[in-house]
């Protein structure tokens, strides 16, 4: 669905992302690393909201592979590819309705009709409902987006990206400061999501890419380091290495938000 | 339908405007009423310069760009008007009919837009709105050094008598039963049922329909999917990228079509008063004004601007110095009795206190309403009315109003 070859970025002297070679499929891959790894880098990069130093992306359009490296992301959104923030990205003085809409809106036909009410197209307000329903947020519609809680506003963050009728959904740590009860919400429903997306996660908590992934791919210090199945990559010493530098593997599967202490600062605060 | 209610009031209410003004000047508190209700004139003003905020709050207020140099729209309109009027403007003779050159000023105005807005698109925020007032400013200079407009640019231009000695006629172009002219000298009176309708209150209505026309089409794009999708790039343009809208190109289709409603506004400014100056077309302070009266009336609210102007301009006008017209001060002066008008309080007479207080100080008393509304009243009047009723005015007050 998604490949991306020889992918580079350098800001300045600091390299982000360093040389990855990667394939998405229909599945649900996880990506995961320390913090700096350069994860939100690479989505930055898949999407095209940061350009690449070097090397080239290609998404799968309608069975066709298509060069997207110098895309803009309305270009690869309209192309089937869409992403959720990990920090909570919406339309803060809309509706939780009207932020689906507006995106349900943006890959049909009539997206820049001007001469007829958007109210007109029901089909959008249908979509966006049935969207919402799915996410769980079918009984907050009509609340204004800026005044939901964190953990719905991160539900509206994955309405939105699934608006766009993608193919490829990149989600971001959906889960980033969820309390614990909601979490299952957010698990269930990125299970549900995968089902008929190609999904690549971005997730802190091992406990969760360990129980929803098919496959699991490590980026540490922006290189590609182990790539497989779950169970697999937990056991790599060269992921204990990093994420623990060393410790049993046992403690990995309890590791969970912060993978810190592990020699990395060269890249905070790139996520 | 509930929705049109409250329009088909603010409309008729305008057009019984002319009739009330007449009725109470002439009545026992006619003087009251010319103290405080603005003239006729003030009020076609109203209406052009109304649609002016309004097209500069459909693209500052709706999309969240500042267009800080809207006044470049404003005086193209108006300046295309006069030239064309004196045939100066090669393909559209001085004999053109005036809605024909008033669409063609809308459009010279919408061009200006794309050149204007292919390079300001670039930047965002305050860079944005100081490239828009730079484009404006250096226009302003422009027109006021080129001598191909007058013979004196500085002073402007006014319609020269003898290649356009008519008024400038509304209408349906081509038929002349459905015309009538605009101007407080050069406009037609119309006699109905006995009543003579003088040439400002006729300017009103017949500038008013083309003000309402434009207002309707720019309330129509708002709702539109087109104006969803500004309404989101205000709120967060990032996102609205990255769900799949190019917008680059919504920015620029609203801004063109915010200056094609601006170029609109200025020709009917010129249509109604025969001349235009540098300094009431294309300066700075023009959008000033615009920018007062959306922030008055309402920021991202379409009818809020004209609101806010008529607010603006009925306290200036209240406030106006001797010798215009109605207002406060020749109230005072002809209504307090010698007496009180020469007692002394502090060694100043009342009189000089009248006088020192009022005369010519209208925007010194607009500048502390301003920041008063900044300060309290944020999102303007229509913007306030909206908050407390939660929703859109036109929707919510005549639930209020009528089912409870």
């Amino acid at each position: 669905m998604l490949r991306t070859h020889g992918l580079t970025k350098n800001f300045g002297g600091l390299t982000a992302v360093d040389d990855v070679d990667f394939d998405l499929g229909e599945e649900l891959c996880s990506l995961i690393g320390p913090n700096g790894a350069g994860k939100t880098t690479f989505f930055d990069l898949l999407t095209g909201a940061l350009e690449p130093t070097a090397g080239t992306i290609e998404l799968q359009v309608d069975g066709e592979w298509v060069d997207v490296t110098d895309d803009t992301t309305a270009e690869t959104a309209t192309m089937g590819l869409h992403r959720s923030y990990q920090i909570t990205n919406v339309f803060p003085s809309a509706s939780v309705l009207e932020n689906v809409r507006v995106a349900a809106q943006a890959h049909g036909e009539h997206a820049a009709t001007f001469w007829r009410r958007a109210d007109d197209y029901g089909a959008y307000i249908d979509e966006a409902r049935a969207i919402l329903e799915r996410v769980g947020l079918d009984e907050r519609a009509e609340d204004v987006a800026g005044n939901l809680s964190h953990g719905a506003s991160r539900q509206l963050e994955v309405a939105i990206a699934l608006a766009g009728d993608p193919d490829v959904l990149l989600l971001d740590e959906p889960n980033a400061g969820v309390s614990s009860e909601s979490v299952d919400d957010i698990i269930g429903l990125i299970e549900d999501v995968a089902e008929d997306h190609a999904v690549l996660l971005v997730e802190h908590n091992m406990d969760i890419v360990m129980e929803v992934s098919d496959r699991v791919v490590v980026l540490n210090q922006g290189s590609v380091i182990a790539d497989g199945p779950p169970g697999a990559v937990r056991d790599d010493p060269a992921v204990q290495q990093a994420y623990l530098g060393g410790y049993e593997a046992g403690d990995l599967a309890g590791a969970d938000t912060t993978g810190d202490g592990t020699g990395d600062g060269a890249g905070e605060g790139l996520t | 339908m509930s929705r049109h209610q409250v329009r088909v009031l603010v409309v008729l209410a305008l057009a019984a405007y002319p009739a009330l003004y007449h009725l109470l000047t002439q009545s026992p508190v006619g003087v009251e009423a010319e103290t405080l209700l603005p003239r006729m004139d003030t009020m076609v003003a109203l209406l052009y310069f109304g649609l002016f905020a309004v097209s500069f709050d459909f693209i500052s207020g709706y999309t969240g760009y500042l267009s800080f140099g809207h006044a470049a729209f404003y005086g193209t309109g108006a300046y295309f008007v006069v030239l064309v009027a004196n045939g100066k403007i090669p393909l559209v003779p001085s004999g053109t009919p005036f809605m024909i050159t008033l669409l063609c000023a809308g459009l010279v105005a919408a061009l200006l837009a794309v050149g204007i807005g292919l390079v300001s698109f670039r930047l965002s925020g305050v860079y944005f709105a100081m490239i828009t007032l730079g484009f404006a400013q250096v226009l302003y200079v422009f027109v006021r050094g080129l001598e191909w407009i007058s013979s004196n640019p500085r002073d402007g231009a006014s319609v020269s008598g003898s290649t356009h000695p008519e008024g400038f006629e509304v209408g349906v172009p081509f038929v002349d039963g459905l015309n009538l002219a605009i101007g407080p000298l050069s406009g037609d009176t119309v006699t109905l049922l006995g009543h003579t309708l003088g040439t400002n209150a006729v300017s009103f209505y017949l500038v008013g329909a083309v003000v309402l026309a434009c207002y309707l089409a720019m309330q129509r794009i708002i709702h539109s999917p087109f104006g969803q999708v500004m309404v989101a790039i205000r709120d967060n343009e990032e996102r609205a990228e990255a769900i799949g809208y190019d917008t680059f190109r919504y920015k620029m289709g609203a801004f063109v079509t915010s200056g094609f409603f601006a170029g609109v506004a200025g020709g009917l400014f010129a249509g109604f008063r025969r001349s235009v100056t540098p300094e009431n077309t294309f300066y700075f302070l023009v959008t000033g004004d615009a920018l007062l009266a959306s922030i008055i009336g309402g920021f991202g609210t379409l009818a809020g601007p004209i609101f806010g102007h008529f607010f603006d301009e009925s306290i200036r006008e209240f406030l106006s110095p001797a010798g215009q017209g109605g207002g406060l001060l020749p109230y005072l002066q002809t209504r307090l009795s010698e007496g009180v008008l020469s007692a002394e309080v502090g060694g100043l007479t009342v009189e000089g206190f009248i006088e020192a207080a009022l005369n010519g100080h209208a925007s010194l008393y607009v500048g502390i309403v301003f920041v008063l509304f900044v300060l309290y009243v944020p999102n303007g009047l229509v913007g306030a009315a909206r908050d407390r009723l939660g929703g859109p005015v036109t929707e919510k007050l005549p639930d209020r109003l009528w089912d409870r």
